[in-house]
């Protein structure tokens, strides 16, 4: 089998999480997958993704059953928020943004543009 | 090799002085890869000579001049450059080298998380709930366009479409990827970063121009900019002073309701002329460096 990326594995992981109706354990993600993922491998990308806050959990007896709050859309949305912080000048760096932040003396210049 | 050192130099001054003011004056498209290119291409060349440059003094160094196979005490004899000076241009070389990885693996961590972002997402483009009313596309190829829903409920549906296609215009000509080589040649010689910040304009112009041409409506172009800066500029979350590309919005409208910019050729082959010239010093300093290297080296080539 084909070695999975990181990423490629918590997207799987995640949309078996939400294609499932209920709140699935770590071992029944594993036995959605194929079974063929060690146990503590699939445990470490649901921890991952729940503190990513991508999927959630309840405790169930002595372990947690995971569930998917958002659909891979709703996903990608989320993490595309995060971009929006533009802080980050090497993330604003590989973006091009429509409009860059204004100064403040830009303000005033624009708005007469506007109204001519 | 003194003559080739200081053409080069010069070369490399004088493009960076006059560069952003050509660009300014050239077709948004024209100017972003003109120089960009011209950018590398000067970049490259500073650093080319700063290794020879370097290397006359670097190599009297008993193991470096074992490994080559030249004599250190000649080398000393005959190379034209000041101790000093070598000195300093292997400082410089240093910095400019450990300032460009910096750059690039900063800059590539951040295009692998973004890549990361939207990984398997099959929608070109990617609505966000936000409050905050933005847009932006990430890097070709298979970029996405990210707006947000603030931004799309303040828009008329003729104002989205121009935003998208701004956007859709950085998506087809890799701006991002423009953009980064610019970066990365300020990282490597940080004169010219007034030449960055003109690629920068011109790659927001290039996909002005081409929404104006999708839409047909240059003025309708020209007050989407201005009312999503206004509105983006209520709800700043940071320092403006911060912004790299200050000043330019405004630029941005004036030049869409002038008429569409005309072709400069002159202009262009102004650059040209800089750029042939600044590569036929960097030439002459390798084959005058090589010449030197030559009447030291121990074992003499047949």
């Amino acid at each position: 089998m084909a070695r999975r990326s990181k990423g490629g594995l918590e997207r799987e992981i995640h949309a078996v999480l939400a294609e499932g109706a209920q709140p699935m354990t770590a071992a029944q993600v594993r036995l959605a997958l194929g079974g063929d993922l060690a146990y503590t491998t699939v445990l470490t990308v649901l921890s991952r993704l729940f503190e990513k806050g991508e999927v959630a959990r309840e405790q169930v007896g002595r372990s947690y059953a995971y569930t998917a709050p958002y659909d891979s859309a709703e996903l990608t949305a989320r993490r595309m928020t995060l971009l929006l912080d533009d802080r980050d000048t090497d993330r604003a760096a590989v973006l091009t943004r429509f409009v860059d932040s204004l100064p403040a003396d830009d303000e005033l210049l624009l708005r007469s543009l506007l109204d001519r | 090799m003194t003559a080739a050192t200081l053409a080069a130099l010069t070369a490399m001054l004088v493009f960076t002085a006059v560069a952003p003011r050509l660009g300014r004056r050239l077709p948004p498209a024209i100017a972003t890869i003109a120089l960009t290119v011209g950018s590398l291409l000067v970049a490259g060349s500073t650093g080319f000579v700063l290794t020879v440059l370097a290397l006359t003094w670097l190599g009297q160094a008993p193991l470096i001049a074992w490994l080559a196979e030249w004599s250190p005490t000649a080398l000393g004899a005959s190379t034209p450059i000041p101790t000093f000076v070598a000195a300093g241009c292997l400082a410089l070389l240093v910095a400019a080298v450990a300032r460009t990885a910096i750059r690039a693996f900063r800059r590539g961590r951040a295009l692998v998380a973004v890549r990361r972002a939207h990984r398997g997402s099959p929608n070109a483009v990617i609505v966000v709930d936000s409050d905050r009313p933005d847009a932006f596309a990430t890097p070709s190829p298979g970029g996405r366009i990210v707006i947000t829903s603030t931004l799309m409920a303040a828009l008329t549906p003729a104002e989205q479409q121009v935003v998208l296609a701004h956007e859709r215009a950085h998506l087809r000509h890799w701006h991002a990827w423009w953009l980064l080589l610019a970066d990365l040649a300020e990282a490597a010689n940080p004169l010219l970063r007034p030449t960055f910040a003109t690629v920068q304009h011109a790659v927001e112009r290039w996909a002005d121009e081409n929404a104006a041409h999708h839409t047909g409506d240059r003025t309708l172009v020209a007050r989407t900019i201005a009312r999503v800066a206004l509105l983006r500029h209520g709800t700043a979350t940071r320092p403006a002073a911060l912004a790299a590309t200050g000043g330019q919005v405004p630029q941005r409208v004036r030049a869409l309701l002038a008429p569409r910019p005309a072709r400069r050729t002159l202009l262009a082959g102004v650059l040209v002329a800089l750029l042939a010239f600044s590569t036929l010093a960097t030439v002459a300093v390798e084959r005058t460096g090589d010449a030197l290297f030559d009447r030291v080296a121990t074992v003499q080539d047949q």
